[in-house]
């Protein structure tokens, strides 16, 4: 199993959920962990996370194992059983 | 004048009991563009900078820059600059809401304040009317109290920025608060206003600000306005939020200092994050004046400890009141955020104080009877206790209002203190991110993240993603984000924006008010000549170059938990290239080529 983290403007989208489990597949990667984890959900959300050419917005955080996937492969970082996802759309403060 | 200025600056001498117009040094304003940068000039100009800063010689200025009260890009802010008793540095705080834009509308673009009053007064500004008034009434009264009795003797849209209890009572981190809930929070300038006895500052001005090409002020205003509409962070991410959205996201990346930096992961992060501060006592967002981001949180306490209602609190508050301490207590620390915000009291200092006493009292350092109480790591209930009795001068209340720097000296573990040049550094781990390392070590006010936000690219990834354990180029990132912050801190705009425009827009609204025709490198050129001025000033004042440097914790034990494990800040090997990228000698001292070249020699 995958563990996929929501936060922030996601988590409201989607009524407080702050979690999900996604069953693990072969040949993983972020990008096809989040076409899953949308697939499963009743409103588009991932758009807030990535455009329609699937790159990540600017601002956009999305790590793997608490590793930003900007410094990894991207959407092409490859994802193993038992990892844990988290999705940030932009958010800053300060 | 009808150019983004109204020319005058307002002259209050406390022990005269005088208030004079002058005319505006037009010349100093174009060269250090205004707010931060224009008063920074003055007080370099009218004081000593090796003066008491709790002394009648040090002066309070309270600075517009030339795009306050005009709209475009959140442009509602003003600033304090004074010397500050907590660093021994120039001071520069700066607070939005609605203080500022009235301050402006009333015909003023500066208040100088100088000398001490012989006994309580306030400011009364009424347009061109100023003149000082009684406040032995007012003394005593927290800031909320002071601002409704203020409005219900003097006028009622009044804006007021005053002091509570600590700037009376001299706690070096006090700050003034303004609209009940904004606040010049840093370095302790509430402490220099309760010094002189003034207590607040109340305003109504029903004028406006003429920019000087208002068809060019317009369609680049409407411009910076759709820049922030369309932007995830300042059209979604903050208006939803607020900067609390924070606590997660640094957690998650292993920056999150916890328990007096010991740690850079909180195992109850989420307790006190964002996304919990909604589900619980988030009543709504708001904005200052003529703001589309909206940040603010409104929030009422429901609690069977703990009452009240109010703004807050911010994510610095949240990690300094909270993951600092060791506290997943989220309803104590936003009653401990309410407490300083009417006491008068910066909330970064305060709870890293708190969190500096916590780990004193559990290495045995400091025992219960001298803190007059328990103090362990975790314990929400203390960490309010010991805010009230910081505010109020009770007990070892006095020792925390020295801030943690003076508080681990006198016993005897000053390296126990998570701050720079006696100032805490905020809510990002330096060991985590290089490049707030050597931010909160260069910083010309102290330990600092409003200097030059480097989390932005190094966690955020705006406007463009670095790693934050790289060091290379961290150096002439630095530099940049100062400037940058330099120049849009002394326009008068809010640094949010910066999320979503940059220098570009900021020239244009700049020359649109004001009718210059500054480039974008002739901007960035005033944003290094108003750093060098604070540095040098800073150098007169006896901060050397020496204390340019992070905590003994940050430079030399290894983060313990977290992704960044095991890493610690690579600050020396950073500083020399800073110094170069500065034009500064090896030795962190301005070149006089330097000086000279930024026309401050």
């Amino acid at each position: 199993m995958v563990l996929v983290q929501l936060y922030g403007t996601l988590r409201l989208m989607l009524a407080g959920k702050a979690s999900v489990e996604l069953p693990w597949c072969e040949g993983d990667t972020v990008g096809s962990l989040l076409e899953r984890f949308q697939a499963g959900e009743r409103i588009p959300v991932t758009h807030k996370l990535i455009d329609g050419s699937k790159a990540l917005h600017t601002g956009t955080i999305i790590l793997l194992n608490r590793r930003n996937v900007l410094h990894l492969q991207k959407l092409d970082t490859p994802v193993n059983d038992g990892d844990v996802l988290a999705l940030f759309p932009p958010g800053a403060g300060g | 004048m009808g150019n983004g200025w109204h020319g005058k600056l307002l002259r209050v001498n406390l022990t005269a009991k005088s208030c004079t117009t002058e005319p505006l040094n037009m010349e100093w304003a174009a060269a250090f563009v205004g707010g931060r940068g224009l008063a920074s000039r003055y007080l370099v100009n009218e004081i000593d900078p090796a003066v008491d800063p709790l002394s009648s010689a040090n002066k309070l200025i309270l600075a517009t820059g030339p795009l306050t009260g005009t709209y475009g890009a959140a442009n509602g802010r003003y600033m304090v600059v004074t010397k500050s008793p907590l660093t021994g540095t120039i001071a520069c705080s700066n607070s939005g809401g609605y203080f500022p834009c009235e301050l402006k509308y009333a015909g003023y673009d500066l208040v100088i304040i100088e000398g001490k009053a012989d006994r309580p007064l306030y400011l009364k500004i009424h347009n061109q009317q100023a003149e000082l008034a009684d406040a032995s009434h007012l003394w005593g009264k927290t800031t909320g109290e002071t601002e409704d009795l203020i409005r219900a003797e003097f006028h009622g849209d009044a804006k007021v920025a005053s002091i509570g209890p600590a700037g009376e009572q001299m706690v070096r981190f006090a700050c003034i608060v303004n609209d009940k809930h904004r606040a010049a929070g840093r370095s302790g300038v509430g402490a220099v206003m309760g010094s002189k006895n003034l207590k607040a500052v109340a305003v109504r001005g029903t004028g406006g600000v003429a920019a000087a090409n208002k068809e060019a002020f317009r369609d680049t205003a409407r411009e910076t306005l759709k820049l922030l509409r369309e932007h995830p962070v300042t059209a979604e991410g903050l208006p939803a939020l607020g900067t609390a959205i924070l606590v997660n996201i640094i957690n998650q990346s292993g920056a999150l200092p916890t328990r007096n930096s010991q740690c850079g992961t909180f195992e109850a992060a989420e307790e006190i994050s964002g996304e919990r501060l909604v589900q619980t006592f988030l009543k709504r967002n708001k904005g200052c004046m003529g703001c589309v981001i909206a940040c603010g949180r409104v929030t009422r306490l429901a609690d069977p400890r703990f009452s009240g209602s109010g703004e807050g609190p911010e994510y610095e508050s949240l990690w300094s009141l909270g993951a600092a301490c060791g506290v997943s207590d989220l309803a104590a620390i936003v009653k401990a955020n309410y407490l300083c915000d009417e006491y008068g009291m910066d909330t970064i200092t305060m709870g890293s104080t708190v969190a500096c006493a916590m780990e004193l009292y559990e290495r045995g350092i400091l025992t219960e009877a001298e803190a007059g109480m328990p103090l362990k790591f975790g314990d929400g209930n203390a960490v309010v206790k010991l805010v009230e009795m910081t505010g109020k001068g009770e007990g070892f209340g006095c020792q925390a209002g020295l801030g943690s720097y003076r508080l681990a000296e006198k016993y005897g573990a000053p390296e126990l203190s998570m701050s720079v040049k006696k100032q805490e550094f905020p809510a990002y781990d330096g060991r985590a991110i290089q490049g707030m390392g050597l931010e909160y070590a260069t910083s010309n006010r102290g330990g600092c993240h409003v200097r030059g936000y480097l989390v932005s690219p190094e966690i955020l990834g705006v406007p463009e993603k670095l790693d934050p354990q790289v060091i290379e180029g961290k150096a002439a990132w630095a530099k940049a984000f100062q400037d940058v912050t330099a120049v849009v801190d002394s326009a008068g705009v809010c640094l949010f924006t910066t999320f979503g425009i940059g220098i570009p827009q900021v020239t244009k609204l700049i020359n649109a008010a004001t009718g210059s025709a500054f480039s974008e490198e002739e901007m960035m050129v005033a944003g290094d000549r108003i750093y060098n001025l604070e540095r040098l000033f800073n150098l007169k004042a006896g901060i050397d170059p020496s204390q340019d440097t992070l905590p003994k914790r940050i430079l030399g034990e290894p983060l313990p938990d977290g992704p960044m494990k095991g890493s610690v800040s690579r600050l020396p090997e950073m500083l020399p290239e800073y110094y170069a990228a500065r034009g500064w000698d090896p030795k962190g001292i301005p070149t006089p080529e330097k000086t000279s070249s930024l026309g401050l020699a």
